[in-house]
């Protein structure tokens, strides 16, 4: 259910976690492998990297507690993302002729500790480039919920796009942050 | 200075010159014309909940603060009247016991009046009046509020505001209704979306029921695609594939024109509404035991959806939104998104509104950027010298007159726009004080034409 109140959102860790250099690298390879799968838009390759009850949110407001409470520029589940793929890559798309190219900076990677469920909780800067009909460039921190799986890998819980002007005005947001 | 032949002659009763859209001449006359007098909304009371709370935005071109005083809502030019500094900054706030400018510390009273200046000495002698309204900050004319909705008018004369907005006053109405004491109140924040086409394309597409399967077929068929997938059709899904809707649906849609270029976009009443889902069971619900069930059926059967209030933007009843549509310049539009809680409504009332605000109305949405795409390639397109009208022939001559305006025979009439165009012209002709009838020319609609 979109708006289930029992998702943990809670960034700050109940749980410290110290890194050796090799793990951290991986964290932060990670976080890289998902841009670039956004940046090539592979778009299902992107979507297979979530749990089933992952969100990807986007808030309207700064400091924003929940998605229930105020309006969010993303609150998205699987069926919502999944949707806005197949509408991306719709033939009849007119919104996306030229489509939205983009290109984006992930940098100052800390892991933050772990939260109540277990989650690797990280926080990093975005540089986001955008170019369809005109170039935009968008800021911001982000904090993905990294969920550890069997094979060592990871799938994403939660990522969290903090926009440096998420109360500001907007043209169109069609791809994912 | 564009005169009045030249005026007239932009609107035929099939057609639109294109310049309406594109000459920035005839976009400072809309302001002056249009926006300086018409009823316009400025925002909902509870944006301003105590004394002292403000909220700035624009009635046309001009920059204005909506403030709650002790002795109501008021709307002020947002204008020092110094040296001209806008005494709030943009956004929402709370001034205190008075406003105060930031550049030489004159003060004024919630409701605009001079209230001091620093070293008040330096003025003996001079004409300096603090009694004299042009040390004040200016009001707008007229201020008058329905069920909450603060409306302003910047002309002084002209009709009061609830004949202003005639027959869709019901669709404030019915958004209220849907409360078991009545009232609504701004909630969650307000989106702000920019479009790069003149703000009249907007108000026509909100009543064209043609471009639905067209404009909007990759967001309906990924919606279906992904109900397919898996298997049902959740609201989150079911809203974004109403667009598809085939030619019959729209054809049975009622399409209703008031004067002043307002309207709306009905169903037929439909009482199975009240009922529909488990949220519309547990509002039926809530809304029998304070009004009684055939009341709340009454209530919650309008299926109403997008209404025009010509100049001021779309309130929808059935979801709870208000998009305002304010203009910026000749291609350049910004709509404001309001979403509202039904007050005492259950929880799932206000989560439904907040659904579709995310996934309907926000910039992220999937189905406005082909309109906003669209738009775009209009303003473009008429742009160039391929022609100079703009079509509006659909169902002309079928539409039926009515004593307080007109209503469609078939739901993808181009009726509305019309209609707007007729309440278009009159504004731009009348350079007195806003006309107290706009007359939707029987000529242009009916059968007689």
């Amino acid at each position: 259910m979109l708006l289930d109140r029992r998702i943990d959102l809670n960034l700050a860790p109940v749980e410290p976690c110290t890194l050796d250099p090799a793990a951290l690298r991986r964290v932060e390879q990670y976080l890289f492998q998902e841009a670039r799968l956004l940046d090539e838009r592979r778009f299902d390759a992107w979507l297979d990297l979530w749990t089933d009850e992952g969100r990807y949110w986007v808030p309207r407001h700064h400091g924003q507690a929940d998605p229930f409470e105020q309006i969010s520029l993303f609150w998205e589940d699987r069926m919502l993302r999944e949707t806005r793929v197949r509408r991306l890559l719709n033939a009849r798309n007119w919104s996306q002729q030229p489509v939205t190219r983009s290109s984006r900076l992930v940098g100052n990677v800390q892991v933050e500790g772990f939260d109540g469920e277990g989650h690797l909780v990280v926080r990093s800067a975005l540089q986001y480039t955008e170019y369809r009909l005109q170039q935009r460039h968008l800021a911001g921190q982000v904090f993905h919920k990294l969920a550890p799986q069997d094979d060592g890998g990871w799938k994403l819980q939660l990522k969290r796009v903090d926009l440096v002007n998420c109360d500001g005005v907007f043209g169109n947001l069609e791809v994912f942050l | 200075m564009i005169s009045k032949e030249e005026i007239a002659g932009l609107v035929r009763p099939d057609s639109v010159h294109k310049r309406v859209y594109t000459d920035p001449a005839i976009f400072a006359l809309e302001m002056q014309r249009i926006y300086g007098r018409a009823w316009i909304y400025v925002g909902h009371e509870s944006q301003v909940p105590k004394p002292g709370d403000y909220h700035t935005t624009r009635l046309g071109d001009q920059d204005v603060v909506m403030v709650r005083a002790q002795d109501g809502v008021k709307v002020l030019y947002n204008r020092c009247p110094h040296k001209g500094a806008k005494l709030v900054a943009e956004g929402d706030g709370c001034a205190g016991k008075f406003f105060r400018c930031p550049y030489h510390a004159w003060t004024f009273r919630l409701d605009g009046s001079h209230l001091s200046a620093p070293l008040r000495s330096a003025f003996e002698g001079t004409g300096y009046d603090p009694a004299d309204p042009q040390f004040s900050m200016a009001p707008v004319a007229r201020v008058d509020r329905y069920r909450g909705f603060v409306f302003a008018s910047q002309s002084a004369t002209g009709p009061d505001l609830k004949t202003f907005l005639g027959g869709v006053a019901s669709s404030i109405d019915n958004l209220c209704d849907r409360s078991p004491v009545g009232e609504v109140e701004v909630v969650g924040g307000v989106f702000r979306v920019e479009q790069p086409s003149n703000w009249k394309v907007f108000y026509e597409n909100l009543h064209d029921t043609m471009h639905a399967r067209v404009t909007h077929e990759s967001s309906f068929q990924a919606a279906r695609d992904e109900a397919a997938a898996i298997g049902e059709m959740p609201f989150e899904l079911l809203i974004q594939d109403g667009n598809g809707e085939p030619y019959a649906f729209w054809e049975k849609l009622e399409l209703r024109a008031y004067h002043y270029g307002h309207g709306y976009m009905e169903g037929i009443f439909d009482p199975a509404a009240a009922t529909r889902d488990p949220v519309a069971r547990a509002h039926f619900a809530c809304l029998t035991e304070a009004l009684g069930e055939e009341r709340a059926r009454e209530v919650l059967g309008m299926n109403r959806h997008n209404t025009i209030l010509y100049g001021s933007g779309s309130p929808h009843t059935v979801f709870q939104q208000f998009r305002v549509i304010r203009p910026l310049a000749v291609d350049r539009t910004l709509v404001e998104i309001q979403v509202f809680r039904c007050k005492g409504a259950p929880a799932e009332v206000w989560d439904r509104a907040l659904t579709y605000a995310n996934l309907i109305n926000s910039p992220s949405s999937n189905v406005m950027p082909d309109d906003v795409e669209v738009y775009r390639r209009c303003q473009e397109g008429n742009a160039t010298r391929g022609g100079d009208w703009v079509s509006l022939h659909r169902y002309l001559g079928t539409d039926t007159m009515l004593e307080d305006g007109a209503v469609s025979t078939n739901g993808t009439s181009e009726l509305p726009m019309r209609n707007q165009f007729a309440a278009w012209r009159d504004y731009m002709l009348d350079t007195a004080g806003l006309p107290a009838v706009i007359a939707i020319h029987p000529t242009e609609c009916s059968h007689a034409a």
